[in-house]
């Protein structure tokens, strides 16, 4: 099957309380809202039928717990599939692999940028969090700010209950939404590459997941072209299976040669 | 898109964020634009609960987006580097040109001097990298060049009264001096031959590269407009003071033309390689006889393939395996077609008259390494050494470093004189013309910024990458076309072309066989 329509399958199957809008009631809250997807979704969108991972993480965190189901829960994807989730079902990811039809300028980020999101990991949605017992990521997360945050304050469920609470820290919101979608178009997944900490949390599995990556070096005749389609641009037949490698699978299907393939 | 567009585009986007894009086609990029500036803006506005000082970062990425929608708007959409490109040593965009040929439109180009000798006389590495391969045979990337209906895109030339001296009318000479030119230079160049071309003149022998195509070549770059000097040998007419005087910039592209010896006792009697292409380009002819030609560059298989063309029986000793020579693989075969015969694995230690004495060697560890008493003797009439060149610049011996081996050190394209430039031969030791106009392309480009005290960034800034539209094509199963050659009994009698020119539809369709990379590839 074709990876947009997994892609928009994805979205809707976590993002599909339209009684929200129709009935003018706000967000969901029903007991599905007490598990975690394993993928990206805010929690206060009005859609959302659960509650985001890194939400959840930062939650038990704040409540000085240690969030043992929401870690075994991504560490058995990771496990099986490594950061195959961010590939096929993240609507971040989704979006991302859209904006960057559009043909603009483009430029690439040093490979170094790529460690960023482990910052944003411990240091926000782990020791953040703890410390502060707020979720610190959620207060930058330009996500919350496309799925709820800017939705929300223009819709105004709650009749005018949420505009008078905005102050510099939403404008702040928006400007981080604004770069957010600048860079996403200009640059290959940016948000995935540089900033995600769930993409962090899948990536340490990477190396180890049962899915591998697996290049027959006898065929592959070097032609780039795999760095040029993937969408985290991976030097695929150098490095199979490096800790960015969202597991689309673009290029075990495009390559040319057919040198690239899945292994176990 | 032509070149002007981008000009407009840049003007509209300044005022109207998107805009610009619109104007150019790009109809997404130009909504994307908008809706991230305007939307947010209009955002706030609808949300204003009064100024705090979050909006200071929103201001800066409005910011932000508005310089980045106007770069955009001048730089467009930019492609990922295909391989064929990204091994181009002259720096040529093949995909482009071929995309152009087989839409069967007329290529606008930014100009590229000796573009269609490239087309006869380069070794192709693009084609060695060419993403085709993974299918079946590369794309005939070089030979279409033949057939593409160039247009040349030249630039406003803005007057400068800046002088560059350029010593030496080779391939990176003048590629320097019609890209100066074009820059609004004044451009001299010197020659110590009494013909401008350097090495393709007067070593690239006729049946390769015809003369009457090199002479069309280097006149389109001298109608340019630049004063050539022939005849004039820096160091003997003139000396490098005295340039240095006259000229604000001078470069050293004299290339490499002084002959290795091989230092073997009897080596009186030899002739070498470069030296006989030469006067055989005079239309002098050399009937020698049996002939040995040693080396297993390109030199020694033109020069034996030209010996082959004056009757002679022609041998290529070779101190390497046959597949070792660095001299291209096709025209390897194309000289044991016309009956050269090439014997590996030996190295000339004598000459006494007629005889010949060498001893063979094997190969360990990819050098080759002398067997003990395997010397045998052979009757030759003539021994012909080719085995390398190195440059002759003894009048600037003490104004600038030199390596060990003669060659000129540089750091991007200068010397360590900050008035000298070099490039070509005399810098990178014998290496293909594309390296040579890829040199002198470059060098171009560091003396305008440096004469015009353009920082790095700017000039990157400045640059407009892809001019253009391209289409992506349907992929088709054609294979390779075959690239006509004359039959080897005939094409040994004379000194017309042995590779014959395709005809226009069928380079159309071998066009088409490009899978334009950047593309097809792309997320
Ligand atoms: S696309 Fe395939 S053949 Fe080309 S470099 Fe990548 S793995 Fe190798
Ligand atoms: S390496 Fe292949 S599977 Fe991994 S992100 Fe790139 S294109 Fe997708
Ligand atoms: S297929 Fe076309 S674009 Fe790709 S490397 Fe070959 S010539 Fe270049």
């Amino acid at each position: 099957m074709r990876r947009w329509i997994i892609q928009t399958i994805a979205f809707f199957a976590g993002n599909h309380y339209f009684q929200s809008i129709i009935r003018n009631e706000g967000f969901y809250q029903g007991p599905l809202k007490r598990f975690c997807f394993p993928y990206f979704t805010c929690y206060s969108c009005p859609l959302a039928v659960a509650s985001c991972p890194l939400g959840s993480i930062q939650h038990f965190l704040s409540l000085q717990l240690i969030p043992f189901y929401v870690i075994g829960f991504l560490g058995l994807i990771g496990v099986f599939i490594g950061r195959m989730v961010c590939g096929y079902l993240c609507p971040i990811g989704f979006l991302q692999d859209i904006l960057y039809r559009i043909k603009s300028f483009k430029f690439k980020i040093p490979n170094w940028l790529a460690n960023l999101k482990y910052v944003f990991l411990f240091g926000l949605v782990v020791i953040g969090a703890y410390l502060t017992a707020e979720p610190a990521f959620c207060k930058i997360c330009p996500v919350g700010s496309t799925q709820a945050g800017i939705p929300l304050v223009l819709w105004d469920p709650f009749q005018s209950s949420l505009r008078p609470l905005i102050g510099w820290h939403y404008y702040f919101k928006v400007s981080i939404f604004a770069l957010f979608l600048l860079l996403i178009i200009s640059s290959r997944r940016f948000f995935c590459r540089v900033m995600c900490p769930l993409g962090a949390i899948y990536s340490l599995f990477n190396r180890f997941s049962i899915l591998q990556l697996r290049v027959n070096k006898d065929k592959c005749i070097e032609c780039n072209s795999c760095e040029l389609l993937c969408p985290m641009g991976i030097k695929v037949y150098q490095q199979p299976n490096q800790a960015d490698c969202i597991r689309c699978f673009e290029c075990v299907k495009k390559c040319p040669t057919k040198a690239v393939y899945v292994g176990w | 898109m032509s070149d002007g567009k981008n000009k407009i585009s840049t003007i509209i986007s300044v005022f109207l964020v998107g805009g610009g894009q619109i104007y150019s086609g790009r109809i997404w990029a130009g909504i994307a634009f908008a809706l991230t500036f305007y939307g947010t803006i209009a955002l706030i506005k609808i949300i204003w609960t009064g100024f705090n000082f979050g909006f200071y970062p929103l201001l800066v990425v409005w910011i932000i987006i508005w310089l980045y929608n106007i770069l955009d708007a001048y730089k467009g959409y930019c492609y990922e580097p295909p391989p064929c490109e990204r091994n181009c040593p002259a720096g040529i965009r093949p995909w482009i040109y071929l995309n152009y040929l087989a839409q069967d439109k007329p290529a606008p180009l930014s100009y590229i001097p000796f573009f269609e000798i490239l087309g006869m006389v380069c070794p192709a590495p693009c084609e060695d990298h060419c993403t085709r391969r993974a299918y079946d045979d590369p794309v005939a990337i070089k030979h279409l060049k033949l057939g593409v209906k160039k247009v040349w895109i030249r630039p406003k030339a803005r007057k400068s009264n800046a002088s560059v001296g350029i010593v030496g009318a080779g391939p990176c000479g003048l590629s320097l001096a019609a890209s100066l030119k074009l820059r609004g230079y004044q451009v001299t160049v010197m020659e110590r031959e009494g013909y401008p071309g350097g090495m393709p003149a007067i070593a690239i022998p006729e049946f390769r590269l015809p003369t009457s195509v090199l002479k069309k070549e280097v006149d389109e770059i001298l109608s340019l407009g630049i004063e050539l000097r022939t005849g004039v040998e820096v160091g003997r007419d003139i000396s490098i003071d005295e340039l240095l005087d006259r000229f604000d910039l001078i470069t050293i592209a004299v290339g490499a033309m002084k002959p290795l010896r091989l230092d073997i006792p009897g080596e009186e009697r030899v002739c070498y390689g470069i030296d006989i292409l030469r006067r055989a380009k005079k239309g002098e002819r050399f009937e020698f006889g049996r002939v040995g030609v040693i080396g297993g560059g390109n030199t020694a298989i033109d020069v034996a393939r030209t010996l082959v063309r004056f009757g002679n029986e022609v041998k290529i000793y070779y101190r390497r395996r046959a597949e070792d020579m660095p001299a291209e693989p096709e025209d390897r075969e194309e000289a044991v077609e016309e009956g050269i015969e090439i014997i590996p694995l030996v190295l000339p230690i004598g000459i006494e008259g007629k005889r010949h004495h060498f001893i063979r060697t094997r190969i360990v560890d990819g050098r080759p390494e002398i067997v003990e008493n395997s010397e045998f003797e052979v009757e030759l009439d003539q021994l012909v050494i080719a085995i390398g060149q190195e440059p002759d610049i003894d009048f600037l011996k003490d104004k600038l470093l030199t390596d060990q081996r003669g060659f000129i050190v540089v750091k991007n394209g200068r010397s360590s004189h900050p008035k000298i430039y070099a490039g070509g031969d005399v810098v990178a030791g014998p290496k293909t013309i594309a390296h040579a106009v890829g040199h002198g392309l470059r060098i171009a480009q560091r003396i305008d910024q440096n004469l015009r005290k353009i920082p790095g960034f700017f000039a990157w800034l400045g640059k407009r990458e892809y001019p253009f539209e391209l289409k992506l094509l349907p992929f088709t199963e054609r294979r390779r076309m075959m690239i006509p050659h004359r039959n080897s009994e005939s094409r040994i009698k004379d000194f017309e072309p042995v590779e014959l020119i395709p005809s226009p539809d069928e380079m159309k369709r071998e066009a088409e066989r490009c899978l334009v990379c950047p593309l097809r590839y792309r997320p």
